[in-house]
């Protein structure tokens, strides 16, 4: 079975920073990790592919150069091929553009039975990229999936769905999202880390063209949606802290209760 | 593909050369592995006083043990660099779990690797890197410690075997260790020239092995006495060619007390991580108490030690690594960093002022752990003497 992965790398902090001026996600000075959920993509797609023998798993990314460190990590992770699709006009991508580069890439690596995905980036939020990703390559899609079962060539899987479940069969090829109940992803192997890290490492670079794409299909160009603002919510909460003795804090913070109109004939409202 | 010729823009060229850096790489994974896994059981693993089998376990199927050793020969193709940012990264997280990390790494199962044959590595060697045996080396005697030459566990030639017997003590692992690396005399009163290390089996008849001492600190790292007393062993457990034992040990010594600085710098780190974060939430008199210049003065301290720790060790782990043995810089570097960890230990405990010394805050245990660094690989009396003898040579 020819698994692929989908693995974004992220910032580190759900203190996501934007540039005032371009409304852009900053990277710099932030750690970049791989998606959490991807991680857990990635381990069921190790222990299918040990479990139906005969499969390969390659891991996928698109990003900035830098976007390697991730594929070394899955590679020590137990995928057997890393590719990295980057170029500078993929930058400034949207979902849409995101997804049809991944989709494209797939193809042009001969085709995937099953493509596992995160269900969700921390980063951009969006959860779209899986959904995408299977329209553009005509397949079957479970999303939020939480447990995965491989009988006979079909998958049956669980969808976690808010209150209730929902057991699907599907037939391959398929894609599937996953959330973090999926399974407990192993660490990295140091000796795979290590050999990833090296010029023999199996990881494939492409670019744009590589993928048969011209520059105003791809990026910003490629994108259908336009970013108009993006901001970071003020927080209106402050903190206030009282001094004095315990008698004097009580009774200041029952003036400022009061104030607030939180209290009134002595109940809390 | 029309994509290139249609448009000048998209171009194929070759791939670009990309790839991780490596020391990034494996900090990442094992800073990640710390926090995670090490952290959050530390303060329980460090109160059964017992030694932490599942850890221990999970950093073999790492194949972290392997960090020295070739791929080929079940390793992990690691460097001296490599192996110090894991021991670094560990003991931020737990000394005792790190020092046993390295023990195995190193001490434990050094000799077995490069003296033993291919039936000792089946049989030790490779359980020992899936974490699934556990190593120990002893040298230290009840008489002789920092005068190894003075050794006195004997080694007597007996046909085809080797008959042990001697008294061995502060032995690291001793109570779980399933193999001995033993150093003995083999020619009485010949001091350094009669030195050998022998593999001892647990379940050698004649070994016995005393129950764990009470320790002030590293509390999971069980350590005892061994006494051997007509402990029979075959030829081939002798693992040095005769009287090359204290050659052997010093090929390694330069990276033991590499080694140890890495633990002791993880550990300042910890120690001074603890500082900051207690100082930026404390209030005392309406102020956080970061804004008082003499918490300031400590947090300077133990930063400017801690980065000349880091480039120390850097150093010397480049140099182990280019092949150069740097037995001075290393002694150096052992004495620096770990009289930096036991300062800024110290220092923790005052910043976080009672709390630190709450049995229920790490820093406690960063305080008594960072005594365990003055020991091994040479007491800092006796680097200070070498590095003296040595300059002025
Ligand atoms: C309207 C809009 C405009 C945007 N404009 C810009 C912009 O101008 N500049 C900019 O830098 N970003 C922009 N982005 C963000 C960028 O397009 C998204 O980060 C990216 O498309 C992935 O979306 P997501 O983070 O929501 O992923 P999700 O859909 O939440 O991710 C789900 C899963 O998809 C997979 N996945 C996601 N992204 C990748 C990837 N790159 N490679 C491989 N697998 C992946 C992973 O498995 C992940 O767990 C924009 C996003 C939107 C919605
Ligand atoms: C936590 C811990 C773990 C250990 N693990 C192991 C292990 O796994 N295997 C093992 O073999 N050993 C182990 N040891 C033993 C360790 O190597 C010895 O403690 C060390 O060699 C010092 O010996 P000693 O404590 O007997 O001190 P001594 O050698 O008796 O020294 C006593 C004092 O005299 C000073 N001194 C001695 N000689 C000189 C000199 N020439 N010049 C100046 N001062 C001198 C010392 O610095 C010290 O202050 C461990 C020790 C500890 C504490």
């Amino acid at each position: 079975m020819r698994i692929f992965v989908l693995v974004k790398q992220v910032p580190d902090s759900t203190e996501i920073k934007i540039d005032p001026r371009t409304g852009n996600l900053l990277r710099q000075g932030v750690a970049a990790i791989m998606n959490p959920e991807d991680r857990h993509a990635l381990q069921a797609a190790v222990e299918l592919a040990a479990q139906v023998g005969e499969s390969s798993v390659t891991v996928l990314t698109m990003g900035p150069p830098q976007a390697i460190d991730v594929l070394t990590e899955a590679l020590a992770c137990g995928a057997d091929k890393a590719v990295l699709l980057t170029d500078e006009l993929f930058a400034g991508a949207d979902t849409w553009s995101t997804s049809g580069v991944l989709a494209r890439a797939i193809q042009h690596l001969g085709g995937a039975h099953l493509v596992l995905a995160g269900r969700q980036a921390i980063d951009g939020d969006t959860a779209q990229i899986g959904p995408q990703v299977a329209e553009a390559l005509g397949m079957e899609q479970a999303t939020y999936v939480q447990e995965i079962e491989y009988l006979d060539g079909e998958l049956e899987v669980e969808r976690r769905m808010g209150e209730h479940l929902e057991r699907l069969c599907l037939p391959l090829p398929a894609l599937v999202t996953v959330v973090a109940e999926l399974n407990v992803p192993g660490h990295p192997r140091l000796d795979l880390l290590l050999l990833a890290c090296q010029d023999r490492a199996p990881i494939e670079i492409l670019n744009a063209a590589d993928l048969g794409f011209k520059a105003q299909e791809v990026g910003l160009a490629g994108s259908l949606t336009e970013v108009v603002e993006t901001f970071s919510p003020k927080s209106a909460r402050e903190t206030e802290f009282l001094e004095g003795s315990p008698a004097e804090m009580a009774a200041a913070l029952l003036g400022r209760l009061k104030a607030a109109k939180l209290l009134h004939k002595g109940g809390l409202e | 593909m029309s994509g290139k010729t249609l448009n000048l823009k998209a171009k194929v060229r070759p791939p670009p050369r990309i790839r991780s850096d490596a020391p990034r790489m494996v900090r990442q994974v094992f800073h990640r592995f710390t926090e995670e896994e090490v952290i959050p059981r530390a303060q329980a693993i460090d109160e059964s006083r017992a030694f932490p089998r599942e850890l221990f376990k999970m950093l073999g199927d790492m194949n972290a043990f392997g960090v020295r050793y070739p791929r080929n020969k079940g390793g992990a193709g690691g460097s001296t660099t490599i192996f110090c940012i894991i021991c670094e990264e560990l003991a931020r997280g737990l000394v005792s779990l790190a020092a046993e990390y390295a023990m195995q790494c190193l001490m434990g199962t050094n000799f077995l690797f490069h003296y033993g044959n291919a039936e000792q590595h089946e049989r030790y060697f490779l359980p020992a890197m899936k974490g699934e045996k556990v190593t120990a080396f002893c040298m230290t005697e009840p008489d002789n410690s920092s005068d190894l030459t003075g050794c006195k566990t004997s080694a007597k030639r007996d046909g085809e075997d080797w008959v042990i017997n001697g008294v061995k003590t502060f032995v690291t692992n001793g109570p779980v260790a399933d193999l001995f690396t033993v150093l003995v005399q083999t020619r009485p009163g010949s001091r350094g020239k009669g030195l050998n290390f022998c593999l001892v089996p647990r379940e050698a008849p004649g070994l016995s092995v005393s129950r764990a001492f009470a320790t002030l600190g590293t509390w999971s790292t069980e350590m005892s006495e061994l006494a051997l007393s007509d402990v029979v062993i075959p030829a081939q457990n002798m693992l040095l060619p005769p009287g090359t034992g204290m050659r052997a040990l010093l090929s390694i010594v330069a990276e033991i007390r590499t080694m140890t600085a890495a633990l002791g710098l993880g550990l300042a780190r910890a120690a001074y991580e603890a500082s900051v974060r207690y100082a930026r939430e404390r209030y005392q008199f309406g102020r956080l108490i970061k804004d008082y210049q003499l918490i300031q003065a400590h947090m300077a301290n133990m930063a400017t030690n801690i980065y000349a720790s880091e480039l120390m060790v850097r150093d010397c782990c480049a140099r182990i690594d280019r092949g150069e043995s740097p037995l001075n810089l290393s002694s150096m570097t052992k004495y620096f960093v770990c009289e930096t960890a036991c300062n800024a230990a110290d220092r923790a405990t005052r910043v976080l002022g009672g709390y630190s010394y709450s049995m229920d805050y790490p820093v406690q245990r960063y305080y008594r752990d960072s005594r365990f660094l003055l020991y091994g690989g040479g007491t800092h009396e006796i680097l200070q003497s070498t590095i003296g003898r040595t300059l002025l040579r």
